[in-house]
């Protein structure tokens, strides 16, 4: 639920400072297809946890998003003489990616409702499906569709047609809504729910790769908007619509979908269940520590360097310049820490985005850098204030000068003083730079989704990663430690 | 007649509505001992700061070698301060640092000496205050006798003209203060321009040229030992001296 506020909020953000920015789209002249084509590649946006639609399978050793929706997206990229490029995200920030100019398009299964039709515009339909409801097979006898679920809970995908149709279609049945699909089926299995609204696709994919699951017609009273799936462009791209939809009305007179498409996907699937074992995956959880270990790496040099900066600044004092720079380092170091994470992530991710393109691991960084040197330059006021006057007297008696009495006496006894709350600010950033998987970059969390959606298994990639976050942390600490005993002089 | 070294002229220095400097004119000639006593609390070591402008004084003037610090600009004054050696009663030695870089810090960020040079001055002062078996040695494992001599050798290693002494050998277990009371000696023995905050009378007697005691804001007497042991001129003097020498 706060997860939808703060894309709410960003969302307004972005549109607001879209409207600073830049002359509103349906005034402007409609250059949509132009750019697309000036650039040579089309991004589209897609959240691939939703087989046989877009999941990441592993291709020649490489992990790949495929599916049928990366094969329509293929199509209208060549429809258009460009390449496709293809970018994933959580399903929520789509839309405001969209939006925001970090996709061209967004193709992940998603129905052409009104409420989003007021937001984007969407080609024709490429797809019409239906919904089935997943249920474990050892209680497939006691349900017939999604009237049998009284007294019971069903799970759906968060910001989903589906969660919404089956919190409005069913009476007495309480409906749970999750963000991936995986997590979903996890607890089916695990009885937290009694069974799981999706796609038909995507339930026939499911419950042919997992023997413990079946499937039961769900008999929504649904409209074809909702049973079907369009791709989604920016509002006013007119032009940029009207040739995707050459693309996609071929793909449905040739029937390309159910021909080619549903047909190939389904071979991936099959490959990626051959061996599931968490191993096989090491690939997958390599890149995740790597990237893990960039953004705290680099999260906590930068903050640190800001964490300085911020604290001299704190501590200036005299003139009308002066003052009004402590007061803004102040009223930073308030706000940051007063705000979410999370929230400032998505902000210099989506927000900044409007103003500067920045890939998902730089906004990352800078984000988490922005954020960790609030609270460094805390720490490291703390520790410059514990530091003995006589120091600082000493040090200027000898005719040091205020500047050099900083660098070469206090900041170096500060630091020492705060070195163990620098290194559990570290350890934290281990832990709290896992935030970054909701904008797509590929740390630890996000490469544990993508084995868990590609495996079928629930739990055995949590286990995994719980296992590296902690021997990362436990590593860290002892080194720190080591460190810390060997500044010991007193 | 050379110029004084140092010249104080209606130095006040007040902490908001406390007056604790409030006229201080007197003078420091090249080559003196000065030992400033008075009891505790009077603003001798107030008195000291304002010398090098570690404390700024509220009125009045402090010249250094016939330049008022208290007009100068802040490159020039930590330019002078260099030239004003000052040990303090509880030493603040680096702590971070051993015996040899607390020395060599000050030349080599301040005086841009290069790091052989200053370790061969650093190593000549340590013999000179007999600590060079103590070159490599932290701060926390000298004793406090030790701590105040490498104190003494950090401040003369910027080569001062004059050397502030702020109670040397009050923090000590009474078996130091002899070796830091004789480095000091030996200092002024070379010539020195000293000025020394104690409570040590003996060394007041032997090693000052003029005493300057302190009480109530002002420099109450300004005499010989001699004079000043023997024959105290102000009731604050008589007072003070029949206290401390019981
Ligand atoms: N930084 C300061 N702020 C306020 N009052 C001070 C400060 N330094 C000294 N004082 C006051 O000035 C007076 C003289 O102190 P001080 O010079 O240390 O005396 P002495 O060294 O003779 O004992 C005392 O009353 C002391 O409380
Ligand atoms: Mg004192």
């Amino acid at each position: 639920m706060k997860k939808k506020v703060i894309i709410f909020i960003t969302l307004i953000l972005a549109i607001t400072l879209g409207w600073a920015t830049r002359p509103t789209t349906a005034h402007a002249a409609d250059d949509s297809l132009v750019r697309v084509q000036k650039k040579g590649t089309l991004v589209m946006g897609t959240s691939p946890d939703y087989p046989p639609y877009e999941f990441q399978a592993t291709v020649h050793g490489k992990s790949k998003i495929v599916g049928m929706d990366v094969a329509v997206g293929e199509k209208i990229a060549k429809g258009l003489g460009v390449k496709l490029k293809v970018k994933s995200m959580s399903f929520d920030s789509l839309l405001v990616a969209l939006q925001t100019g970090k996709v061209d398009m967004v193709i992940s299964g998603m129905n052409p409702t009104p409420a989003r039709k007021k937001n984007v515009d969407f080609t024709h339909l490429y797809y019409q499906g239906g919904y089935s409801i997943v249920v474990n097979k050892s209680e497939k006898g006691l349900y017939h569709d999604k009237d049998s679920f009284k007294g019971k809970t069903i799970g759906a995908q968060t910001g989903s047609t589906m969660y919404n149709e089956s919190k409005k279609q069913t009476t007495d049945t309480k409906v749970k809504g999750m963000t991936s699909v995986s997590d979903l089926i996890l607890a089916l299995q695990s009885h937290k729910i009694a069974g799981v609204a999706m796609e038909k696709p995507s339930a026939q994919a499911y419950v042919a790769n997992n023997k413990q699951l079946a499937m039961i017609p769900s008999h929504f009273d649904l409209s074809a908007s909702d049973t079907s799936a369009a791709v989604a462009f920016k509002k006013g791209s007119t032009a940029l619509v009207a040739a995707a939809n050459k693309s996609v009305d071929q793909i449905r007179k040739q029937d390309l979908v159910n021909q080619d498409y549903l047909p190939a996907a389904g071979k991936y699937l099959k490959t990626n269940t051959v061996n599931t074992s968490m191993w096989h995956y090491w690939k997958a959880f390599l890149t995740g520590i790597e990237y893990t270990l960039i953004i705290t790496v680099c999260s906590v040099f930068f903050g640190f360097i800001l964490g300085v900066i911020l604290s001299l600044a704190r501590m200036l004092h005299g003139g009308v310049v002066k003052t009004l720079i402590r007061w803004l380092a102040t009223a930073y170091v308030e706000f940051i820490r007063g705000t979410p994470m999370m929230v400032q992530v998505m902000f210099v991710y989506f927000g900044l985005g409007l103003i500067v393109n920045l890939p998902a691991l730089t906004s990352g960084i800078i984000a988490i850098s922005l954020n960790s040197g609030a609270y460094v330059a805390e720490y490291i006021r703390g520790g410059i204030n514990s530091v003995d006057d006589g120091q600082t007297e000493a040090a200027r008696s000898l005719g040091m000068t205020s500047g050099a009495t900083m660098r070469f006496v206090i900041l170096p006894q500060a630091l020492k003083n705060i070195w163990p709350s620098l290194g559990n600010e570290f350890i934290t950033l281990i832990k709290d730079s896992s935030i970054v998987s909701i904008i797509g970059v590929s740390e630890l969390i996000f490469q544990s989704n993508i084995v868990r959606s590609d495996t079928y298994r629930g739990v055995a990639p949590i286990a995994v990663i719980m296992v590296l976050y902690f021997i990362m942390t436990f590593t860290a600490s002892r080194i720190l430690n080591h460190f810390e005993r060997s500044m010991q002089h007193d | 007649m050379t110029k004084p070294v140092i010249e104080v002229q209606n130095l006040a220095k007040d902490f908001g509505k406390n007056s604790v400097l409030k006229d201080i004119t007197e003078q420091v000639d090249a080559g003196q001992v000065i030992v400033v006593i008075g009891p505790s609390g009077s603003g001798k070591s107030t008195f000291l700061r304002c010398l090098n402008l570690l404390e700024t004084p509220t009125s009045g003037h402090v010249a250094f070698n016939g330049e008022d610090l208290t007009t100068l600009d802040t490159k020039r004054v930590n330019a002078l301060r260099e030239q004003m050696g000052m040990v303090f009663q509880g030493f603040n030695l680096f702590p971070n640092m051993s015996v040899l870089e607390n020395i060599k810090l000050a030349p080599m960020k301040v005086k841009g000496i290069s790091d052989a040079e200053a370790t061969k001055q650093a190593h000549e002062l340590l013999q000179q205050v007999n600590l060079d078996d103590h070159a490599d040695a932290f701060p926390a494992s000298l004793s406090g006798g030790q701590a105040q001599r490498v104190a003494i050798a950090r401040a003369l290693a910027m080569n001062p003209k004059v050397m502030l002494f702020d109670e040397p050998t009050s923090a000590l277990d009474p078996e130091m203060v002899g070796e830091v009371l004789s480095v000091m000696q030996q200092l002024a023995n070379q010539g020195m321009t000293m000025v020394v905050v104690t409570h040590e009378m003996g060394f007041a007697k032997s090693v000052a040229d003029r005493i300057w005691f302190m009480a109530d804001g002002y420099i109450q007497e300004n005499s010989t030992p001699a004079e000043f042991f023997a024959h105290p001129q102000t009731e604050r003097a008589k007072d003070f001296l029949s206290k401390i020498l019981m």
